[in-house]
């Protein structure tokens, strides 16, 4: 255990980041997410288009795809499945549909599942599709009932229900009206059980009419006042994979709390993360032989009687100038207590006054609850507009969760902007930037250094100009966790190799070097003098490695015990540098689980001074 | 520390200036010890009794005593200070214990590294001092290059309160009007003469009063870190690099130590032990031993076995520390709330390099006058996983540097949408914009000042963190107090977390306001959704009215569920009905109105004219009570964009229905607000595309709503 997490810290924590109270924060999970995928099989899925673009059903299955491997690494709990509608052939559970094909039913997504997804992509995919299931005839109430039987099947909690209804026909019963009501019921009897129905339109030739039926079917948007606003259909795998992907994870609130103005005026507010760090998760041990999970248990005994010690048996303490000061547990929690959460509005500043460097936390995001207290959406709304208009920002100070100290943040507002597809790219509400205090500023000392000629800085503009692009934030996919999914994959699915994955964060270099030509030379010209190689160390700083024989290491500088028991006695161990306490760990047999500094020098102080 | 006699005199009523220095010693000491510095401190008394020193000799240096020698302090030291240390009965010369205290730092710093010397004095300055060798003193501190601080129980000059730094005014000064004795002004003047040669321009702000002094060593020192330079290349492309190096400048710091478990009867930390067993997840709970035990990693539903071998030899590898640019961008694509990770790095050249300096002052001049920023990759060094961040540009007064901020991968990102706000409901009024326009202006935090010049009330920044103040306060009360409890937050701090008093004071009004113009209302939540029987009472329809009447933000809630579609089946009926007492109750309210139109526009997906006449009903039920609250535009609204919908719905059938009923929009003359006049009411009920000459009936009421009931 130990080790492993050592190992793990070593090499997640980076620089000794420590995640402690990342806003990203633990959710309350009180059930799995589900979501059913039904996609309409009819014929008119498969036709390609013209220009070599894929299919409907291809692109379908790309997002589906996309969607079962993101579950895979972000929230493998979540329960998926995959439907098809207008088939020929039919297989559900019961067989009691006709033209209804479950492809796979809800569960957690898994390897082969992804291998089976991709078997139905492409041209390929299109011909095994019609051979395994073919194109036939069409009832969305068959295929909705179905789908209301996968979810009563479940015997798990589900906290999220959602089904995606991928589809060309607007039209999908051509006109047969008891099938048409058989459908809308279906549908209504499914939003009744708390399914959230939604359609993926895909491009019709003559563009597709949501009003000519499947408006009767969806789930009314959340936004009650436009009703009548639709989106336009897919035509790109892109604007799909982003509308699926919008779609897909539920909006979860990191908590709900009061925005408090004054006395009685509190606006109730959610807490949402927009951006937290992806990280690999954490391993799973098994017993070697079944490769079956083990659970851990940690007992807390006494040393010397060998009994069990309750948690009331235990105290909690911290050592400072040689003193080791002891507090109950209840105390250690009541210290960190400041005041409920909340957050609590303590004035207003013109933008200019945040710091663009002011930044220790990835910010959080703020809406109203309107549930929790009516009205809060339309002060929220008048304070968001004033301060926007204004160009302010309020400084509030926020408590965010029980027994977390408290932190002033900047609550910057930001207006909703739309694409051209009435898709939200960003919604309305205020962005809660965390900002330092006094302890989190560290003094430097900035090195005096003469500053470039307006000729130079003219060279380095013309340089910086050839090289820019327009950045966006999903650009760049993390290569250490993709690489790490795509070894697990690998392995789960027997492959050779790994597929290989594109390191979007490595420099261009050539492509790089090529835009740039002559540039280059041209600014070291004028910046470096001739025999100037920035590659190199300074002169000065070289003749250590240069005459002293290639490797060698500068030597060992061993502390007598005398020594080291004095630093011990004046409690100036800190002084020491980490190579020698490591030293003198392993001289006195010191075992030591971390690697930091205080980690050493406890465990060195609880070894001598006994 | 002067410990004579005259140090326990005083004013009645005033602390003695022995009690004084004596706290901002321990003040002092304990900020020491809690921030952990590596800092070393040695104690001197004058004024002792006895004498213990290492220069007395032939009756010199007399009555002075070295009390402890440099070491760092620690909480031996606090309760020797809290209890050894008492006022004595002799009187020595400050100048000698200034002698005692150069030798002992020059004895006892050597072979040692440091950065700062200083001797602090703290005295009344009471005792005649001789000022024979003043100046060889004064050379002597000059070569060793001490400093020195002096703590007197007066401030030292008349212009110290008025002038320059406001943070260090404060309270009164006792004693301070009073006429200070020969001896002491003589000793001022000496004072003054020793730190003006000594720094010839800002000596005299080393001089300090106790209570000033005591103002500012109330809080805990904050948490300070010795930045540690990471030296790398800035890379463009393949072939030019600039040396640079970077710190962090803004890091969310933590406390370094942690707390361990020990056991409540002997408090020892040995006397815990923790295991950790492992077991299979059968009925026997068979343990495992830990050799048998592999890792593995779960893909999806699948666990994969993936060794740590395994593992390292196939994860992602790269090649180093690097800060290599992808591109430029403008600053306007790098969005502030996306920032990510915990810190900010600044870069700047090698101070010892001014060619790099020289390239790298081009980049950051480039970047901000183009107002673009560089995107780079960034890795710590080989261990540590490659990030992607930002490279802002920073020029200030007497530096220049990058400032590199991590930025977001894909993974790390979620889209959420959010209703818009731009929503009729939500929309607020002039008069509520208004009242948040002033109580914005109230509450400005930064301000111009008679000067012209802006002034921040707040300044968020040098507010050190509350959570360690108070972590340090109570280790230190327990630490000194053992078996007390603890003791309640600084005064300070507490006030340092609120609005400043003047924000507070002036926007008590504009608060009011606020609270007038912007009704809110805490809903308050029922554990449990019933269905609609046991809300409404059975499924027959029979209302149970005390119910609806009883609490309309609970009725409102559970309609609202309802529309929600999380209670099957419930009749047209019921839902008229509940639409009814709410409307009774409550204003007409939009979401009231929308769940009623939803399901009105469900029952007209079910073709049938048994559906068709219950949404009439519906439709009546609606236009009637909003009649009744004067509030047409919901209604009408709805019914215009239902007229709209009828060709393309196929919904003529209903139409004529509606028309037969006459129902149409609420005009002017019912409602006073309705933009409808009676003349376009009418016509309203005539279809476009049929051009039929429907003769519109009068639009009188069409009943009481119990006979709309009954037609049920």
């Amino acid at each position: 255990m130990a080790e492993w997490n050592a190992y793990y810290r070593n090499e997640d924590d980076e620089e000794e980041q420590e995640e402690g109270e990342q806003s990203g924060g633990e959710y309350k999970v009180t059930g799995r997410d589900s979501l059913v995928f039904l996609v309409d099989a009819s014929k008119e899925m498969f036709i390609k288009e013209e220009d070599g673009k894929p299919s409907n059903f291809d692109m379908t299955m790309q997002v589906v795809r996309s969607v079962y491997t993101s579950k895979i690494t972000s929230s493998y709990r979540d329960l998926v499945a995959l439907v098809f509608y207008g088939t020929e052939q039919s297989k559900n559970p019961r067989n009691s549909f006709k033209h209804v094909y479950v492809y796979h039913d809800l569960d957690e997504p898994g390897a082969k599942r992804v291998q089976e997804v991709d078997e139905l992509r492409g041209s390929k995919g299109a011909q095994l599709a019609a051979k395994t299931m073919g194109s036939g005839e069409t009832s969305l109430g068959d295929a909705l009932w179905c789908c209301a039987n996968l979810y009563s099947d479940i015997k798990l909690r589900l906290s999220h229900k959602r089904l995606m209804i991928f589809t060309c026909r607007d039209d999908p019963h051509e006109g047969d009206s008891v099938k048409d009501r058989q459908g809308r019921t279906k549908a209504s009897d499914l939003r009744d059980t708390g399914v959230i129905i939604n359609l993926m339109h895909l491009m019709k030739p003559g563009g597709f009419d949501v009003s000519l039926y499947f408006r009767d079917i969806i789930t009314p948007p959340e936004d009650e006042s436009d009703l009548g606003l639709q989106l336009e259909p897919c035509a790109k795998l892109e604007d799909l994979q982003n509308r699926v992907r919008a779609k897909e994870k539920k909006k979860r609130v990191l908590n709900r709390l009061n925005l408090c103005l004054g006395e009685g005026i509190n606006v109730a507010v959610g807490v949402y993360s927009t951006a937290v760090p992806a990280r690999k998760p954490p391993p799973i041990k098994l017993y070697r032989e079944t490769n079956e999970p083990v659970r851990s248990k940690t007992r807390v005994f006494h040393t010397q009687t060998g009994s069990l010690l309750l948690p009331s048996e235990l105290k909690k303490a911290q050592v400072y100038g040689k003193k080791q000061i002891v507090m109950e547990t209840d105390e250690v929690d009541s210290i960190k207590k400041f005041e409920d959460p909340g957050m609590f509005l303590i004035g207003f500043k013109p933008m200019e006054k945040l710091k663009l460097h002011h930044h220790v936390r990835p910010a959080v995001f703020l809406y109203p609850e309107e549930d929790d207290v009516k009205g809060s959406s339309c002060l929220f709304s008048a304070l968001l507009k004033r301060c926007s208009e204004r160009n302010m920002f309020a400084l509030c100070r926020f408590t965010a969760r029980r027994n977390y100290s408290p932190r002033f943040v900047a609550l910057v507002p930001q207006e909703e902007e739309s694409d051209e597809g009435k898709g939200q790219i960003t919604p309305a509400g205020f962005n809660v930037i965390y900002l330092p205090f006094a302890d989190d500023i560290r003094t430097l000392d900035a090195p005096q250094l003469p500053c470039a000629s307006q000729e130079q800085v003219d060279k380095m503009k013309q340089i910086v100009t050839k090289l820019r692009f327009k950045y966006r934030s999903d650009a760049f996919e993390n290569p250490a966790i993709q690489q790490h999914f795509r070894n697990l994959e690998a392995l789960a699915l027997d492959m050779v190799a790994p597929e290989d994955i594109e390191d979007l964060i490595m420099p261009k270099v050539d492509q790089i070097d090529t835009r740039l030509g002559p540039l280059v030379q041209e600014f070291k010209d004028l910046v470096y003098p001739a025999n100037y190689n920035p590659e190199t160390k300074p002169a000065a700083k070289r003749k250590t490695a240069d005459n002293g024989g290639g490797a060698e290491k500068k030597p060992k500088v061993e502390l007598p015990e005398d020594e080291l028991r004095a630093h011990v006695q004046n409690s100036t161990l800190g002084k020491l540098t980490v190579p020698v306490l490591k030293d003198a760990c392993k001289k006195f047999g010191v075992r030591t689980t971390g690697t930091k500094k205080q980690e050493l020098i406890d465990a060195l102080i609880a070894q001598l001074s006994s | 520390m002067d410990v004579g006699f005259s140090m326990s005199n005083s004013a009645p009523g005033e602390e003695p200036p022995f009690e004084l220095a004596k706290k901002v010693i321990q003040k002092f000491v304990q900020r020491q010890v809690f921030a952990e510095t590596k800092d070393e401190m040695a104690l001197v008394l004058f004024g002792t009794d006895s004498t213990k020193n290492p220069l007395e000799q032939d009756g010199q240096y007399q009555n002075i005593t070295v009390h402890r020698n440099l070491m760092i302090p620690d909480f031996e030291l606090l309760e020797e200070i809290a209890n050894q240390i008492h006022p004595e009965s002799q009187q020595a010369d400050w100048l000698d214990a200034l002698v005692v205290c150069m030798d002992l730092l020059k004895k006892q710093t050597e072979g040692k590294k440091y950065d700062r010397l200083v001797i602090v004095l703290l005295t009344d300055l009471c005792t005649q001092a001789s000022p024979d060798e003043l100046d060889i003193i004064i050379d002597n501190l000059k070569t060793a290059g001490i400093t020195l601080q002096f703590f007197l129980p007066f401030p030292a000059g008349d212009d110290e309160e008025g002038g320059g730094d406001g943070d260090r005014g404060g309270s009164g000064h006792p004693g301070a009007g009073k006429g200070l004795s020969r001896e002491q002004e003589q000793g001022l003047d000496m004072v003054k003469h020793v730190m003006l040669s000594l720094d010839e321009e800002d000596g005299l702000d080393e001089i300090y009063s106790f209570r000033n002094a005591l103002e500012q060593l109330c809080m805990f020192k904050r948490i300070e870190r010795r930045p540690t330079a990471w030296p790398c290349q800035l890379t463009i492309g393949s072939s030019l690099s600039i040396r640079i190096v970077g710190y962090k400048a803004v890091m969310d710091e933590r406390l370094k130590k942690t707390w361990i478990t020990v056991d409540a009867q002997t408090n020892k930390r040995d006397d815990v032990k923790r295991e950790t067993v492992y077991c299979l997840d059968d009925d026997n709970e068979t343990e495992v031993q830990k050799e048998d035990i592999i890792q593995g990693f779960r893909y999806g539903s699948d666990i994969v076995p993936f060794s740590k071998v395994d593992q390292d030899q196939m994860k992602y590898k790269h090649d180093g520390k690097c800060f290599a640019v992808l591109g430029f961008t403008k600053q306007s694509n790098i969005h502030r709330h996306q920032f990510i990770g915990n810190q900010v790095i600044k870069v700047f050249a090698p101070k010892d390099d001014e060619h790099a300096g020289v390239a790298l002052s081009a980049l950051i001049r480039a970047l901000d006058e183009l107002n673009m920023v560089a995107i780079v990759r960034y890795a710590y060094d080989r261990r540590c996983n490659p990030q992607v961040g930002a490279a802002f540009p920073c020029i200030k007064q007497h530096y220049e540097c990058l400032m590199y901020i991590q930025l977001p991968f894909m993974e790390d990102l979620s889209h959420f949408t959010f209703p818009s706000l731009e929503n009729k409901k939500f929309v607020p009024t002039e008069a509520q914009l208004s009242a948040v326009d002033s109580l914005i202006d109230s509450m400005m935090l930064v301000e111009k000042d008679e000067s012209g010049e802006q002034k921040d009330m707040l300044k968020v920044h040098h507010i050190p963190n509350p959570a360690f103040q108070r972590h340090f306060q109570c280790l230190h009360h327990r630490a000194v107090n053992p078996g007390t409890p603890l003791p309640p937050m600084e005064p300070w701090l507490k006030a340092a977390l609120e609005r400043p008093e003047v924000i507070s004071e002036r926007c008590q009004a504009p608060l009011e306001e606020v609270k007038r113009k912007f009704p809110l209302t805490a809903v308050e939540k029922k554990k449990q959704l019933k269905t609609s029987a046991q809300i409404f009472g059975k499924d027959t329809g029979e209302p149970d009215a005390k119910k609806a009447k009883g609490d309309e933000e609970e009725e409102d809630y559970n309609l609202a569920d309802i529309a929600e579609g999380s209670v099957t089946s419930v009749r047209t009926r019921v839902i008229v009905f509940i639409f009814f007492c709410l409307v009774v109750v409550t204003p007409v309210s939009f979401p009231v109105c929308q769940q009623l139109t939803h399901r009105i526009e469900q029952l007209l997906s079910n073709k049938n004219t048994h559906y068709y006449m219950k949404s009439i009903t519906c439709i009546q039920a609606f236009r009637e009570q909003s009649v009744k609250l004067g509030k047409a535009d919901l209604y009408n609204s709805y019914l215009q964009s239902l007229k709209r919908s009828i060709p393309n719905r196929g919904l003529e059938v209903f139409w004529d229905l509606l028309v037969q009923d006459a129902v149409t929009l609420i005009s002017k003359d019912e409602v006073e607000g309705s933009t409808v006049s009676k003349n376009e009411a009418n016509q309203f009920l005539i279809t476009d595309e049929k051009k039929e000459e429907v003769a519109a009936p009068t639009t009188e009421d069409t009943g009481d709503v119990d006979d709309l009931l009954d037609m049920m």
